[in-house]
């Protein structure tokens, strides 16, 4: 640290000349200032850094901590750095209570994001009804219905991914007309499979599609013979499949192994990078899958943002559309405190509604006011022959740059 | 005609890919009698090993090979370390297996990454039956399977080895007084189970998705496998075990759906273990 | 070696050397409720608010205590019985409307649940002398049933995406009603359950009761030479040991206010079994305060980032020690460290 030496001069030149170093120190960048002066907006991440999801949890918290960088860089917000504070639950879900309630009560965060899937989301949602207290949620989901309130239709939980009928609906008509009519649905067996078939089946309907089975697979379940001796009998033309975890794996490895790949057209809603990696590019080529993001995608905001990623994480480091959910909510929640001019949970909350930001990775997207739920554009992808890593995993067949959900089952508006 | 080709099919081959996975068990289990709870730990370093050295170059045979004598040689370090001081107390054995289930696990992701992991079959596509296709590579775990199973069977009634350690597992004390070296045999049998769950592991893995738990998803299957087909009977016993357990599943779900199915099975399960608690095969 | 056979002296002093364990372990009981029931004067926020959810894991570990330090059974699907009483309570809550308190009636229906499923399947086990090998896997595929089923009455249970459930309200008639939304309120009335939990199961434990199973433990072909009904002492501890975990289980939910089909899962039921292994299985206060420090520990050391991926291995290589070196946990260390102390002077 320098001393200053003040030349002796006379005194109303010195008051001067302090009074003028004062007025430039006021105008420096706040990040110099709030080093000493300012405390931190702290923001408590709920992430499955280890336990059955972890292969999720890094891109899940890498792509906040991104942007957390970023807006430190930028100065923070409201002159205020932002603190990120990682909590791991461990894929448990009586963790999330544990831990959210940490963040909470002991660690005081402003605000809360993460948590992965829609069990976790739930589990956190009694928590933060009851210290009103924001959860931005980045996952993509089965959309929104009043009887699971408070995990959902919740006025303080903000929903950063895509819901089914964004992520479907764009593309039925163009895969039934060039691929037929006739859908298989197998999914695992819980919520979201059930209703992401659901308003799948109600768009088949209205093309004139017909659903030929519809099959519900419990978690772990490494045998899927019976499953393909029925695809085969029922002969579909599409495969439409949202099974989760190792069980995609296990069933897309299986369904390749019969030689079936080339007889049916494979359509995920589940297997974006982390799982299409998993499956190794023999078994994955030719598969359609559908998302808000992917990292191949054209879109300029990408380049730039794979750029600043790979930057801090290694060319290798794998992005996907639930770590930009993250990176969009770090960034909107940002905006929003900017917007509202303080940090406190009803102010932010009025902030985030409509607001829109133009720098996500994927395209401009928008925070419903209504419902809490995000408007973002859709990708349908095919999954690259012979594809090497991340990098060339995918390619672009249809987007739409912007798609409006359907409005979510709640006592609206929110 | 074709819905029973295909049911005959896929049930067999179900049933030689269960046995396989669960013959590890039934060897520590049925000879030296630990109950061990780390054996879909050592089927998931099993895939682990494979994975990592066709990673490396090694092809696809050779990993195998190399990755189950790596997990016998794990196994047996840690049945030299630990397991061989409590061969008396069968719950502790649960226990400490148990913990290298929990261990071994932690060790594979912080060595291998937490990330979904995949084997390329070394062969690919179907065999074409007219009728009916099966998968090659499948079909030739199967063989393999019978093989092993066979071959081990050889050695145990026809080989001096054989007639050694089924003395020993007949009654450990007589065995001793007469001179056969119990502590060796111990070990071999031990390893030889680490063995065959690692072999086991790195054959099944370009069929499944390889990730740190994929091996429980077959401990439970492989406990009842063991249990129903009769501790100790390690040729009839693992493969009816096998029948029962997998074929029952995939017959069960085609009148039902897949949880009931599952649910069903395991329940039947307990069932047979109450009223026929030393299993469907028994004496020798 | 050979003992010289001193009846009446030899008696005395073993007698007295137990009477002095258990004084000392009442000792160490009031010291530690001393302990709970103080720290919401002394400290607040996050401790208040989490110490019950422990406890109530604490409750839990002694009902595998029961079965498995006195008894000698290891189960593997406690959690089973934790979920029963949680979905008991939080479905009653939900559907039911009654003209008494339903958080009472769920509360019951879940330990009653609980203690008659585990009776009828220790029975259907044990009449058939099941061997104790046998009965663990068995209660591994109890766990897996019980998850897989309320995971799949999903338009009941709410399956995967769990199950809400309001925090209850504490009535006594026309005198009390008294929500427990808030921590301090919630934090005694589970600490009050928790005290009389602990000394019911102590008094039957070391009633006659309690002295037959560890006699089942130490020898069971003797005990049914005696005459003993061994397999329907064994089905009473079972249903013991339900009883108490659903209890847990069903506080829990409503603490949490949230139930999932993870709470009957196989990891959930193997972590009771660790935290019974750390804590001490033959003493239901280790097991007890087990629970409570490694679900703290992990707590506070899975915030510490460095940390964060190895704690799990850590507790397996803690759990290979604890059963090689301190096969009684914690509450053997200390009894023996007081057993020195206490020969030192008596001799």
């Amino acid at each position: 640290m320098t001393t200053l030496r003040i030349p002796s001069m006379p005194r109303l030149t010195r008051r001067a000349a302090l009074a003028g170093l004062a007025a430039t120190a006021i105008g420096a960048p706040a990040l110099i200032r709030s080093a000493k002066a300012a405390d931190p907006i702290r923001i408590g991440v709920l992430s499955p850094v280890t336990g059955a999801w972890t292969v999720y949890g890094q891109a899940h918290s890498r792509g906040f901590e991104l942007a957390v960088g970023e807006i430190n860089a930028a100065g923070g917000v409201l002159g205020r750095p932002i603190e990120m504070i990682l909590a791991d639950y461990q894929t448990d879900q009586r963790l999330v209570v544990e831990q959210a309630n940490r963040l909470l009560r002991q660690e005081k965060v402003d605000l809360l994001a993460g948590t992965f899937s829609s069990a976790d989301r739930n589990a956190a949602g009694p928590v933060v009804k009851a210290a009103d207290k924001i959860l931005l949620y980045p996952t993509w989901y089965e959309g929104q219905i009043k009887d699971y309130y408070p995990g959902v239709c919740n006025p303080n939980i903000f929903m950063f991914g895509p819901e089914p009928t964004q992520q479907v609906w764009p593309f039925m008509e163009h895969m039934v007309n060039t691929y037929g009519k006739k859908f298989y649905m197998i999914g695992s067996d819980y919520a979201w499979p059930r209703v992401t078939n659901l308003f799948t089946k109600e768009k088949l309907k209205e093309l004139g599609g017909e659903v030929v089975a519809e099959v519900y697979i419990p978690f772990n379940t490494p045998q899927y013979e019976s499953v393909l001796r029925d695809i085969r009998e029922k002969k579909p033309n599409i495969i439409f499949h949202s099974l989760t975890g190792s069980d995609t794996v296990n069933f897309s490895q299986q369904f390749h192994a019969a030689g079936m790949s080339k007889d049916f057209t494979f359509w995920t809603v589940d297997d974006e990078e982390v799982v299409t990696s998993g499956l190794g590019p023999d078994v994955s080529a030719g598969h359609f899958v559908s998302f808000d993001y992917f990292m191949t995608i054209s879109h300029p905001n990408n380049k730039a943002f794979l750029e600043r990623y790979k930057a801090r994480f290694g060319p290798d480091a794998l992005m996907n559309t639930v770590g930009v959910g993250m990176y969009n909510a770090a960034h909107m929640g940002a905006l929003a405190i900017a917007k509202a001019g303080k940090v406190d949970t009803a102010s932010i909350r009025d902030a985030l509604k409509e607001l829109t930001f133009d720098k996500a990775p994927q395209g401009p997207v928008k925070m419903r006011g209504l419902d809490n739920q995000i408007v973002v554009p859709s990708y349908l992808m095919k999954v690259r022959d012979g594809w090497t890593s991340v990098n060339d995993m995918f390619e672009e067949v249809k987007s739409v740059p912007s798609v409006e959900p359907k409005d979510a089952r709640c006592d609206l508006p929110l | 005609m074709e819905t029973l080709v295909s049911v005959f099919a896929d049930t067999l081959l179900i049933t030689l890919v269960l046995a396989l996975a669960a013959f590890g068990l039934a060897i520590i289990y049925g000879l030296i009698g630990v109950i061990n709870m780390g054996h879909g730990a050592m089927l998931t370093l099993g895939a682990y090993f494979t994975w990592w050295s066709t990673r490396h170059g090694l092809p696809f045979a050779p990993s195998v090979l190399a990755s189950a004598f790596t997990v016998g040689a794990v196994g047996l370090g840690f049945e030299h370390l630990i397991v061989r001081h409590f061969y008396n107390r069968p719950f502790d054995t649960l226990l400490l297996t148990w913990a290298f289930f929990l261990v071994a696990t932690e060790m594979i992701k912080i060595l291998f990454g937490t990330d979904f992991r995949n084997v390329t079959p070394p062969l690919d596509g179907a065999i074409d039956l007219g009728i009916y296709r099966i998968p090659a590579y499948k079909t030739l775990v199967g063989a393999l399977s019978i093989l092993l199973i066979l071959g081990t069977a050889f050695v145990l009634f026809r080989t001096p080895l054989g007639v050694k350690i089924r003395a020993m597992v007949q009654n450990r004390e007589v065995a001793s007084l007469l001179g056969l070296n119990v502590a060796r045999m111990y070990k071999l049998v031990f390893a030889f189970g680490a063995f065959t769950a690692g072999l086991a592991g790195g054959l099944i893995a370009p069929m499944y998705s390889v990730d740190p738990y994929m091996g429980n998803t077959f401990l439970v299957r492989s406990f009842f496998v063991v249990i129903v087909g009769g501790v100790g009977q390690l040729l009839a016993g693992t493969l009816f075990g096998s029948f029962a357990i997998g074929g029952l599943e995939t017959v069960l779900a085609l009148f039902s759906d897949q949880v009931i199915a599952q649910i069903a099975v395991f329940f039947i399960a307990v069932v047979i273990l109450r009223f026929r608690p030393q299993g469907v095969f028994t004496g020798r | 070696m050979t003992m010289e056979v001193k009846p009446g002296r030899d008696m005395a002093v073993a007698s007295r050397s137990r009477m002095a364990l258990i004084r000392g372990e009442d000792l160490a009981a009031i010291v530690v409720f001393a302990l709970l029931a103080v720290i919401p004067f002394v400290v607040s926020g996050y401790a208040v608010y989490i110490l019950p959810q422990y406890m109530l894991l604490g409750v839990l570990a002694m009902s595998l205590a029961i079965l498995w330090g006195y008894a000698g059974i290891v189960s593997f699907g406690q959690a089973a019985f934790f979920a029963i009483g949680a979905y008991a309570l939080g479905l009653i809550m939900k559907y039911a409307t009654l003209p008494v308190n339903v958080a009472y009636v769920g509360i019951l229906a879940g330990m009653i649940g609980a203690a008659l499923i585990a009776m009828i399947i220790g029975y259907f086990l044990f009449s058939a002398g099941v061997r104790s090998a046998y009965f663990v896997v068995a209660t591994l595929a109890l766990s897996i049933i019980v998850e897989q089923t309320v995971k799949s009455f999903s338009t009941i249970t709410g399956g995967w995406n769990g199950l809400y459930v309001d925090r209850m309200t504490l009535t006594l008639g026309p005198f009390l009603e008294m929500s427990l939304f808030d921590d301090v309120p919630m934090y005694f009335t589970v600490l009050a359950v928790v005290i009389v939990a602990y000394l019911s199961v102590m008094t039957v434990m070391r009633s006659s009761f309690g002295k037959i199973l560890v006699g089942v433990r130490e020898n069971e072909d003797r005990m049914l030479a005696l005459g003993f009904n061994v397999p329907a002492y064994k089905t009473l501890a079972f249903g013991l040991s339900g009883l108490l975990a659903g209890l847990a289980g069903a506080l829990y939910a409503t603490h949490a206010s949230f139930a999932h089909p993870s709470n009957a899962g196989v990891l959930f039921s193997t972590q009771v079994v660790i935290w019974t292994a750390i804590g001490g299985r033959r003493s239901l206060l280790g097991a007890f305060a087990g629970a409570i420090i490694v679900a703290s520990l992990s707590n506070a050391l899975s915030a510490i980032k460095a940390i964060q991926n190895y704690w799990p291995l850590i507790q397996g290589l803690i759990f290979i020690a604890v059963i090689v070196l301190f096969r009684e946990g914690l509450a053997g260390l200390i009894e023996t460290i007081f057993r020195k102390r206490h020969h030192g002077r008596a001799t």
